[in-house]
């Protein structure tokens, strides 16, 4: 579904990424692990468009993505859920849901995404009216993925959606990732710090370490490796 | 007989206060759209409303093609169609010019792009002021219509003391409310508008909703382009203008934006209306080159006592 081959990024001199290369198969769950730094919110946001590619080529469903902007790969169903949940501030809640919904995809199933989303959060039906900058953290997270899951994606990327949160908002939030995997049957490429939890939920991954890829494979293998458990 | 008079001189300051200020109140919400809630810097909306003033002159004056509607209704639906003139001189601006110091391209820097708006739309509007007087003059112009020194007279209330309305202002207050009502359920309440809102809000995020957010930010400049040119256009029939009018009210725009609280249409409005009802009230006690100061002292005792605006909302969490 998603093929990232030999992408380098540079911002201004420096090198954010080299040479990496990944894969999303349709219907997989698949994480990039890494310490702080090591590019992964450079990738999800070169798969995005936001950040220039150096070389590299990226494809969407057998489509180059390096000739469309980056607002119209929202219109081929990724959905990019950013880092530090960069919800609409002064929107309303359910306003950020429907801006989710803005692609065609998004629309035609806007009725019963709206339900699906707050069948996951019921939070979210409480405080439809609020302005989401009024939320909680562990609320504007589940803003951001509601958001997400609106425009009815393929493929849902995910960047550290548990940062800054309590422990047990975190949880939950792992819990519903793994839910709209599972139950809904959406692609997934989580990217995170919380390394066991999030590999345990994950069909295959990658570790990322200043800008390159230096391992990948199976839960199994990569909790056995080293320099996973550091 | 002078309580009368006294009587009679408040009515009127707080009929004209309002009408005016409704007026002021359109304008300044083509500002809030722009400085407000879009971020940018524009000293060139003072230049806007005087196209709008001109665009309208054109339409419906002499050979213009509105000028078969006739005095009555001519200058009104002429200063609706300054509109649309001026938001596609408004987005073409943008395109060409402001993008490059807004939107996308500055986010997330030092200063936002402010100090490239400042410096570009202070030279827009050198341009603009210097090239109106180049094709339009320097002769005071005005919309003529007759209902412009004609009044509707309500009373007498109390005594002989009459309230005379102007119907020119009537309409044109008339006119301005019902288009700033326009804007609001635009942006409140369509599609469109919520993108645009979330454009503003945050570029980055809507990009990744799939909004072209240079798209939503040409067409948010050019509709506050639009709005602030029919404010212009309504303000001709009942003041005469020139190429140099854009200073007079430039000033007056930004401090109704801040007085209703940035990021709100509806402050705006507000903002725009309180300053238009000080300045006429002001004009009971105060000579008339006073008015502005009036509108300063209120404005500053206003933030003294609510910063964030009349109708300022924080939106982060505290």
């Amino acid at each position: 579904m998603l093929e990232v081959r030999n992408l380098s990024v540079a911002y201004g001199g420096l090198r954010a990424l080299t040479d990496v290369s990944l894969s999303v198969k349709e219907g997989q769950f698949v994480t990039v692990v890494g310490p702080n730094g090591a590019g992964k919110s450079t990738l999800f946001k070169t798969i995005s468009g936001v950040v220039p590619p150096a070389a590299g080529e990226i494809t969407f469903m057998g489509q180059n993505l390096f000739g469309l902007t980056a607002a119209r790969r929202a219109h081929l169903g990724i959905a990019h859920v950013p880092e530090g949940r960069q919800v609409f501030k002064t929107l309303t809640v359910r306003e950020n849901l429907e801006m989710g919904a803005y692609p065609k995809a998004g629309r035609a199933a806007w009725h019963h995404t709206l339900d699906r989303i707050q069948t996951l959060f019921p939070i979210l039906a409480e405080r439809a009216t609020q302005m989401a900058g009024t939320l909680s953290g562990g609320e504007q997270q589940m803003v951001a993925i509601g958001r997400g899951l609106a425009c009815a994606p393929k493929l849902l990327m995910l960047d550290e959606p548990s940062m800054g949160l309590a422990p047990a908002v975190a949880d939950t939030i792992f819990e519903r990732v793994s839910q709209i995997h599972r139950e809904d049957g959406v692609t997934i490429l989580l990217v995170e710090q919380r390394v066991a939890e999030a590999l345990e939920l994950s069909d295959h991954g990658y570790v990322l370490e200043t800008g390159r890829m230096v391992l990948d494979g199976p839960y199994e293998t990569l909790l056995r490796d080293d320099r996973v458990r550091k | 007989m002078d309580l009368e008079v006294l009587i009679e001189n408040v009515l009127n300051a707080l009929a004209a206060g309002i009408t005016i200020g409704c007026i002021y109140g359109l304008m300044c919400i083509g500002l809030g759209l722009i400085f407000g809630i879009m971020r940018i810097v524009n000293f060139a909306q003072g230049e806007l409303l005087m196209l709008g003033m001109f665009a309208s002159l054109y339409l419906v004056t002499g050979g213009g093609i509105l000028a078969f509607l006739g005095p009555y209704a001519g200058p009104f639906i002429g200063a609706l169609l300054a509109g649309p003139i001026v938001f596609a001189g408004g987005a073409l601006l943008h395109k060409f010019l402001i993008a490059r110091v807004s939107g996308l391209r500055t986010s997330g820097s030092l200063d936002e792009g402010h100090f490239g708006q400042l410096v570009m739309t202070l030279g827009i509007s050198l341009i603009l002021q210097n090239g109106g007087l180049i094709l339009f003059g320097s002769t005071p112009m005005t919309v003529r219509t007759p209902l412009a020194s004609s009044a509707i007279e309500i009373g007498p209330v109390y005594g002989d003391a009459t309230i005379f309305l102007n119907k020119a202002r009537l309409i044109a207050c008339g006119v301005a409310i019902v288009t700033a009502a326009g804007l609001y359920v635009l942006l409140e309440y369509t599609r469109m508008g919520k993108a645009l809102r979330a454009a503003a809000d945050n570029p980055t995020a809507a990009t990744y909703m799939g909004i072209d957010v240079d798209r939503a930010y040409r067409i948010a400049f050019g509709l506050g382009s639009g709005i602030t040119a029919i404010a212009g256009g309504l303000m001709a029939t009942y003041l005469s203008f020139g190429p140099f009018i854009g200073l007079d009210y430039v000033i007056i725009m930004y401090s109704g934006v801040v007085l209703g609280g940035m990021g709100s249409i509806l402050g705006a409005f507000w903002g725009g209306l309180t300053v238009g009802f000080v300045q006429q009230c002001s004009s009971l006690i105060l000579p008339p080159q006073l008015q502005n100061a009036a509108i300063f002292v209120v404005f500053l005792m206003i933030m003294l006592l609510r910063p964030q605006g009349l109708f300022g909302r924080s939106a982060e969490r505290a």
